[in-house]
């Protein structure tokens, strides 16, 4: 059984799940280069996204048409998960050159949860937002819309206060779904910001939708704060219980904003005895 | 018919069988050989080729390099004793602030093989508009010291099963400032 998983999270992980265009569109819209330089794409089917095989193929597309910008978001992703930002934003540069409005989404995504580029994401999401009427949408990994990634920038770079505005008017929207983590961040917000009544109220609605390691350390934060201290020792003694069971913010590749550890759940619990 | 292939076809066809079967295996071997020396790319975007003037001469792939992995490749995210809040609690006690007007990126990729041991350790370094520049040696050299001094790297995927693994750490720097580490 733990083969099979580790055969399957190889396969999802070692080949990307970026659709492939369906060529013929571009032949239906009388664009021949960019069918043509499409087909040629398509020779990497097979090939991890690191190896030579699939970077020629991609390269080879593009001397047919240069301005082909899926080619380049594809052949930009290697570069990305091998930490070369150097060569990541060159090729990325180009698809947004190309296509602003399919692929500014990747790379505000990418700036902020692979470079931790607050400036660079928000500029990207803003610039998207005013190209486009529609929902701008998710980030790459679908566990956050572009407006609350929008908003955790605007935290980092010191505005809190519009991060929670950001937040606070996304979830208010009847027509959006919470994703995993929405309330968790918005409860750590409004902690930081001293307004514990608040955070309790989001970090239970982070328990009723996705109930993690994080959402019960920062609430029995909070519930030290008030004093309440029977009820910090509660949900440290879950926020561990849930991080040994592994219900914890994870990504493969990079480390959450608000993730917590181990060892700061454990230091947290001494805290509780003094 | 080309007449070309014609007379090409007729002198295959009356060689001797071995003559003929070391001919196609080298036509082969060499084809392959032209290929690679004609690619810009190494197996894998990001991989490190050894080199004696660089690394530490004791450390050694446990396999070949062929099948050397990506940190990410078993999901488990980054494998370090105390995880990355361990690894940010080292950098932020041992590295010292330079007092210089220099922001962006470093990147330190290096090899992990299957005893935890790390080399081959790389560096790229770029401004905050990601445009190749070098830093002020006095950062970059302490955090390769720093990186080369971890010893709590884990085997991936687990110590039963221990194979060699590309790791990366890279280091965003505000005005000489390490301000995050990543990933």
């Amino acid at each position: 059984m733990k083969q099979f998983l580790f055969f399957i999270s190889s396969v999802f992980l070692c080949y990307n799940v970026y659709s492939q265009p369906n060529c013929n569109a571009y032949l239906y819209h009388g664009d021949t280069l960019k069918y043509e330089a499409c087909l040629e794409s398509e020779k990497r089917a097979g090939h991890y996204q690191f190896s030579r095989e699939y970077q020629e193929a991609l390269d080879s597309a593009l001397k047919i048409d240069s301005s082909f910008a899926y080619a380049y978001k594809v052949k930009s992703t290697a570069y990305l998960k091998s930490g070369d930002f150097i060569m990541w934003k060159a090729l990325i540069d180009k698809a947004v050159e190309y296509d602003p409005e399919g692929e500014l989404f990747y790379r505000g995504w990418c700036r902020y949860q692979f470079f931790r580029d607050y400036e660079g994401a928000i500029a990207d999401i803003e610039r998207l937002d005013s190209l486009v009427d529609y929902d701008i949408g998710f980030g790459q990994n679908g566990d956050y819309h572009l407006e609350i990634t929008r908003a955790l920038c605007y935290k980092a770079i010191g505005q809190p206060e519009k991060a929670i505005s950001i937040i606070e008017q996304k979830l208010s929207d009847s027509t959006y779904f919470a994703s995993p983590y929405d309330y968790l961040h918005l409860g750590v917000l409004y902690l930081e910001e001293g307004a514990q009544d608040k955070a309790i109220e989001a970090l239970k609605k982070q328990e009723s939708i996705n109930d993690l390691a994080e959402n019960r350390y920062y609430i029995a934060l909070a519930y030290r704060q008030k004093g309440a201290m029977q009820l910090h020792r509660e949900n440290l003694a879950m926020a561990e219980k849930l991080y040994k069971k592994g219900m914890k913010m994870h990504d493969p590749y990079t480390t959450h904003m608000d993730k917590i550890y181990l060892s700061q759940i454990e230091e947290e619990m001494e805290n509780g005895l003094e | 018919m080309n007449p070309i292939v014609s007379i090409v076809g007729f002198m295959l066809n009356r060689l001797p069988y071995p003559i003929l079967l070391i001919f196609v295996i080298f036509s082969f071997l060499s084809s392959c050989s032209s290929e690679k020396q004609q690619s810009k790319y190494l197996r894998w975007v990001g991989d490190i080729e050894g080199d004696s003037t660089l690394d530490d001469p004791a450390f050694k792939l446990c396999h070949s390099e062929l099948i050397t992995k990506q940190y990410f490749h078993v999901g488990q995210g980054l494998l370090y004793d105390g995880e990355m809040l361990k690894i940010r609690d080292i950098f932020h006690s041992k590295y010292k602030s330079v007092d210089i007007n220099q922001s962006g990126w470093i990147r330190i990729r290096f090899i992990i093989n299957c005893r935890g041991e790390a080399g081959r350790f790389r560096v790229i370094e770029s401004d905050e508009n990601y445009q190749s520049r070098a830093f002020d040696s006095k950062i970059t050299e302490q955090l390769i010291a720093i990186t080369k001094s971890l010893d709590g790297w884990q085997p991936l995927p687990d110590a039963q099963n221990p194979e060699d693994y590309y790791q990366y750490l890279i280091f965003k720097i505000q005005g000489g400032d390490l301000i995050e580490i990543l990933p």
